[in-house]
């Protein structure tokens, strides 16, 4: 591995110039969005910056308990941002994100570590944390998006779900249709960027490992294992948060319970 | 007693609308419920649907109080039509096998629905059509077909003929007869057609 180029801060700023364009043309055609750019930008830099300085004696330390304690507040942010993105919540939605994307990326992430890739000790920072982070990130989008169409179904499609329940149906069988349309909904997205990915877009992590120094091919294997991994956890996750929701919204006599669902405006 | 309630609250959001009601409804009658609107009609039904949760008192089918009935089993039996004819997914066929899927698995047989509805005026074909584009009487009248099908102990019609021309409701009042059922209507004229007894709720 040659390595990459070093990049400095100097040399950073320029591509930092390019963000000020956008900013002059928000300003020229009232785009109103250089506030917004303004602090996507700062946080762009400042996230980073932290990810990098923690990352550096994360790698260094070598410590399991380390690398686990790191992964349990990458799960935890995830499960935030998830819960973050949906119009509607209850009492333990973000338990029941964290528990979801806890299980769907940790099983897909040791998978990696231990039998695909089978890296030495099999809690390698180097390799956990990346693989984790491009799970938890994409899978993220997926539960959210499965939990948000589950709670909007079950309130807007209350009717549906109550027809059934009223003839003696379980609530299993009444919310099978909210579930498989959560579920559908929830893998649309990894779907869609599996089936143009490489035509379009040249992905984030290749990229990184081509600039690298990583041979193409190989960096084209990694972003196979890591889309394949990425599907796996979001039908899991997904699939888990839905089990909870429906879970939590109905009670054990099998009534639908939506006074328990808080209704508000998604965040952006 | 068929169906029995005994100290009943009825609630919305927190607030009583009924308090310590009593109702008795032998079987093979019909127990009219008549009051004004946001009286708790709607809610007396899903309370005694078991598609609420209760406050107070209880609800007994056949002397067997609901707590101990399985959920599935006592909604099977005290069977609430919904207020209004929602549009369900599908056609009113997809909906009648779903529903006769759930009363094959507990062994039960019923009725065909398909004829209860045309005997109600419902023209041939409408249970393949999309509920999207059925009209509220035609669907109303659809799901009410399939309610009754099903031959439940007792039947909760919450305005059941809202939608319905008067010949309509004339047959579907036809079709209840040896039927056990709470029956809310606002029509006086339907209450002395169907009622052997009247419940006013809120007098």
């Amino acid at each position: 591995m040659s390595g990459a180029v070093d990049l400095a801060w100097w040399q950073l700023a320029v591509a930092g110039g390019l963000v000020f364009v956008a900013g002059g043309l928000s300003v020229a055609l009232g785009l109103g969005i250089g506030r917004r750019l303004a602090i996507a930008s700062t946080r762009t830099v400042v996230q980073l910056g932290i990810l990098g300085a923690i990352l550096a004696p994360l790698f260094e330390a070598e410590l399991a308990w380390l690398v686990g304690l790191a992964a349990l507040v990458m799960i935890g942010l995830a499960s935030v941002e998830a819960v973050r993105r949906t119009g509607r919540r209850y009492r333990g939605v973000r338990r029941d994100a964290f528990f979801s994307l806890a299980v769907a990326g940790g099983s897909t992430a040791l998978l990696a570590t231990t039998v695909i890739v089978r890296v030495e000790p099999w809690w390698d920072p180097r390799y956990v944390i990346p693989i984790l982070g491009m799970i938890l990130g994409n899978g993220l989008t997926g539960i959210s998006l499965g939990l948000e169409m589950c709670l909007e179904e079950l309130d807007d499609g209350r009717e549906r779900v109550e027809a059934l329940l009223a003839m003696g149906a379980t609530p299993r069988e009444a919310a099978r249709p909210v579930a498989r349309k959560a579920l559908r909904g929830g893998l649309v997205p990894i779907l869609n960027s599996m089936s143009v990915v490489g035509l379009v877009t040249v992905p984030g992590m290749m990229t990184g490992q081509i600039l690298g120094g990583t041979d193409p091919m190989l960096a084209a294997r990694y972003q196979i294992m890591i889309l394949f991994l990425i599907a796996g956890a979001t039908a899991l996750g997904t699939a888990g948060v839905v089990l909870l929701a429906l879970r939590a919204l109905f009670d054990p006599r099998g009534r639908l319970r939506l006074e328990r669902l808080a209704r508000r405006r998604a965040a952006g | 007693m068929e169906l029995e309630a005994r100290g009943l609250t009825v609630s919305a959001n927190g607030a009583p609308l009924v308090e310590g009601l009593d109702l008795d409804v032998a079987r093979g009658e019909v127990l009219v419920v008549r009051g004004p609107s946001g009286g708790g009609k709607t809610r007396l039904l899903r309370r005694l649907a078991g598609l609420d949760p209760g406050t107070g008192g209880e609800v007994l089918l056949g002397g067997r109080p609901e707590g101990r009935w399985d959920p599935q089993s006592w909604r099977a039996e005290v069977c609430l039509a919904l207020q209004g004819a929602p549009v369900l997914s599908g056609t009113p066929r997809d909906w009648w096998d779903a529903v006769r899927a759930l009363a094959t698995q507990r062994g039960r047989d019923g009725e065909d629905a398909e004829a209860l509805a045309s005997s109600w005026g419902v023209e041939e074909g409408i249970f393949d059509r999309p509920w999207s584009e059925l009209s509220v009487g035609q669907r109303q009248r659809c799901q009410l077909a399939v309610v009754l099908s099903r031959r439940p102990r007792v039947l909760l019609l919450d305005e059941p003929t809202s939608a319905l021309d008067p010949d309509a409701a004339r047959a579907f009042e036809r079709s209840m007869s040896g039927r056990t059922a709470v029956w809310v209507t606002h029509s006086a004229e339907q209450a002395a057609r169907v009622a052997d007894r009247v419940l006013e709720l809120g007098a």
